[in-house]
C-alpha cells in the first residue's frame, strides 16, 4: 500500500506533467484553429463564472446535463436491480431475459442516438433515454451475476428456519448481493454520464454536451476546452461521489468486495 | 418455492423461442400503434432495406453518400485498426504495469482519470487538432479502446496466483521464461476478455467518431437516413451496428468458455468491466 503523501506527489507530478506537454504542444504548433494552449484554456474557464452571459449558459447546460445524467440513471437502477434480482433467483424469468439482457448490453450507444431522435426529438427525453438504455442493462447483468452467485446454504438454512419469500428476499438475498449493487451502481454511473454526453455532442443544441461542441464548431476553442473540463469535473465528481456511497453501503462488510471489483 | 434450479434442454429451447416471438410482436404492435413511419417501422421493412443495403442498393434522394458497401467497409477498417492499434499498446503498457510496482504508480493516475472521464468528450477538439479524415478516426478509436485493453491486461498479470509465480522463481526461471512460460498463459483469459470488451468500445468509438467528424462510413449514412427521415433504412443501419456489437461481445464468450476450460469460470464472472 502507497502511502497518500506519495500518492499526492505522483498525482500532482502527473497533473503538472499534462499541463506542460499540453502547452508545449499548443506552443509548437502555434495555431489557436487547431490547439489552444492551458492559459487560454484558463482564461475561458475563468470567464465563464465571471462573464453574466456565459454563466447564464453555463448554467442552464449544467441543469440539462446533471438531471439528463440523474434521472437516466436513477431510472435505470429502479428497473435494473429489481429485474436482476428476478433474473437471479427464478430460473423461467433468467432463460426468458438472459438472451435479451446480453443482446441489448452489447449494442453500442451510438446506436440508440438516431431511434431516440425519431421517438423525442432533440431533446434533453432523448438523453434521458439514451442513458437509462445503455445503463438499465448493465445494472441488469452485475445484479443478476450477484444474486446468482449466492451461496444456496444461506437461503436453505433460511427457509428451513421458516422465513417466507418476502424475508428471504429483504433479509438473505440483497444483503448478500449488495456488493454487486454497487459495483452495479458504479459501473452504471459512468455509463449514463457517456450516454449523456454522447447523446448531446451528436444533438448540439442541449446541455454542456452540445454547449461545448457547438463552441468548437464556432472555433471558440478555449471556450470549449473550459467546457471540457468542467464536464470532466461533473464526471469524477459523480464517480468519487458514488464510490464514497459504496463505500459506505459496505463498511459492515469485510474490505473482500471492495477489493474484487 | 416454484423456482426449479434445473430444466431440461426443450423447455429452455422453448422459452427462448417464446422470448423472441414476444418480442418481434411487441416492435410490430409498437411499430404500428406509434402512427407515423416516421418514429418507428416494424420488423420486416427494416429487414428489407437491411437486405437493400447489403446488396449495396441506397433508396432515392441519398446521393450525396458512399455506396453502402463503401460505408460498411470503412467503418470495419476503422474498427479493426483502432483495435489492432490499441492492443499493439495496450497489452505491453499493461504487462509492463502489472510486472513494476514503479510503472503502476506513474501510469495509474492515467488510467484512472480516462475510466471515470468519458473520453468521448475530447472528439469535438481532436477534430480540429488532428483533422476528420479516415486517420483521424482510427486514432479516436484507438484511444478510446486502449484503455480498457490495458487496465484488463494489467488486472490479469498483476493477479497472477503467487504459487506459480514462485514455482517459476524457485526453479530458477529467467525474467524472460518467467514472461513467457507464465505470466502471459496465466494472465491470457483476462486479456482475451480485455480485447473482446476493447473490440465492443472499438464498434462505439469508430461510429461515433465518424457521425461527429467526417460523416463517412456507417456512422455518417445513419445519421443522413435520420436527417432525411427515412426511418426504415435508418433503422436497417441501426439494426447493423448492433449486430457488429452483438457478434464481437457474445460470440468470444461462448469461445473463452471453451478454451479457458482449465481457468474455471473466474474470467467469466469478472467480465463485468467496461
Amino acid at each position: 500500500m502507497k502511502s497518500s503523501y506519495a500518492k499526492c506527489i505522483i498525482l500532482s507530478g502527473t497533473l503538472i506533467i499534462f499541463v506542460a506537454v499540453w502547452w508545449v504542444i499548443a506552443a509548437a504548433l502555434n495555431n489557436p484553429r487547431e490547439i489552444v494552449g492551458p492559459f487560454q484554456t484558463g482564461t475561458a474557464f475563468i470567464s465563464l463564472f465571471t462573464d453574466p452571459p456565459l454563466t447564464r449558459l453555463l448554467i442552464a447546460g449544467l441543469q440539462v446535463t446533471m438531471l439528463s445524467i440523474l434521472l437516466g440513471f436513477a431510472l435505470a437502477v429502479m428497473v435494473g436491480v429489481p429485474i436482476g434480482v428476478l433474473m437471479g433467483r427464478y430460473l423461467i424469468v433468467d432463460l426468458f431475459c438472459d438472451p435479451w439482457v446480453n443482446i441489448w448490453y452489447s449494442i453500442p450507444a451510438i446506436a440508440f442516438v438516431p431511434l431516440a431522435m425519431n421517438w423525442t426529438g432533440v431533446s434533453a427525453t432523448s438523453s434521458v433515454i439514451i442513458a437509462f438504455l445503455i445503463t438499465v442493462f448493465t445494472v441488469i447483468i452485475n445484479v443478476y451475476g450477484g444474486v446468482k452467485n449466492i451461496s444456496g446454504s444461506l437461503i436453505d438454512s433460511g427457509l428451513a428456519y421458516g422465513a417466507t419469500q418476502t424475508q428471504v428476499m429483504t433479509k438473505i438475498i440483497l444483503p448478500a448481493a449488495l456488493p454487486n449493487i454497487m459495483v452495479s451502481l458504479r459501473l452504471g454511473i459512468s455509463r449514463a454520464i457517456e450516454g449523456v454526453v454522447i447523446a448531446e455532442m451528436v444533438f448540439t443544441v442541449v446541455g454542456l454536451g452540445g454547449l461545448m461542441d457547438d463552441a468548437a464548431d464556432n472555433l471558440q476553442l478555449a471556450l470549449s476546452g473550459a467546457l471540457i473540463i468542467i464536464l470532466a469535473i461533473i464526471s469524477l465528481a459523480l464517480a468519487e461521489g458514488m464510490k464514497y456511497i459504496a463505500g459506505r453501503a459496505l463498511a459492515w462488510k469485510e474490505s473482500q468486495a471492495m477489493v474484487r471489483e | 418455492m416454484k423456482s426449479s434450479r434445473t430444466m431440461s434442454l426443450s423447455a429452455r429451447f422453448g422459452v427462448f423461442c417464446a422470448s423472441l416471438g414476444l418480442f418481434f410482436v411487441l416492435w410490430e404492435v409498437a411499430a404500428l400503434s406509434s402512427g407515423s413511419s416516421l418514429i418507428l417501422v416494424g420488423p420486416i421493412p427494416v429487414l428489407q432495406a437491411l437486405v437493400a443495403l447489403l446488396q449495396n442498393h441506397l433508396p432515392r434522394g441519398t446521393l450525396g453518400i458512399q455506396g453502402a458497401n463503401a460505408a460498411i467497409l470503412q467503418t470495419l477498417a476503422t474498427i479493426v485498426l483502432g483495435f489492432i492499434l490499441a492492443c499493439i499498446v495496450g497489452i505491453p503498457v499493461g504487462l509492463i504495469m502489472g510486472r513494476w510496482k514503479t510503472a503502476e504508480a506513474l501510469i495509474d493516475p492515467w488510467l484512472s482519470a480516462a475510466y471515470s472521464i468519458p473520453i468521448v468528450i475530447l472528439i469535438p477538439m481532436l477534430y480540429f487538432a488532428i483533422g476528420a479524415d479516415f486517420y483521424a478516426e482510427v486514432f479516436v478509436t484507438f484511444l478510446l479502446t486502449v484503455f480498457t485493453i490495458i487496465v484488463n491486461t494489467h488486472h490479469g498479470v498483476k493477479y497472477v496466483s503467487n504459487a506459480l509465480a514462485e514455482v517459476g522463481k524457485s526453479y530458477g526461471a529467467s525474467e524472460s521464461q518467467f514472461l513467457a512460460k507464465i505470466i502471459l498463459p496465466a494472465s491470457m483469459p483476462d486479456i482475451i476478455s480485455g480485447m473482446r470488451i476493447g473490440m465492443g468500445r472499438a464498434i462505439l468509438a469508430a461510429v461515433l467518431a465518424e457521425v461527429l467528424m467526417s460523416g463517412n462510413g456507417l456512422g455518417g449514412m445513419m445519421m443522413t437516413f435520420q436527417d432525411v427521415l427515412n426511418t426504415p433504412y435508418m433503422m436497417a443501419v441501426v439494426f447493423l451496428i448492433a449486430l457488429m456489437g452483438i457478434a464481437v461481445l457474445q460470440l468470444p464468450k461462448v469461445l473463452e468458455r471453451r478454451l479457458f476450460r482449465w481457468k474455471g469460470t473466474e474470467s467469466l464472472s469478472r467480465e463485468i468491466r467496461r
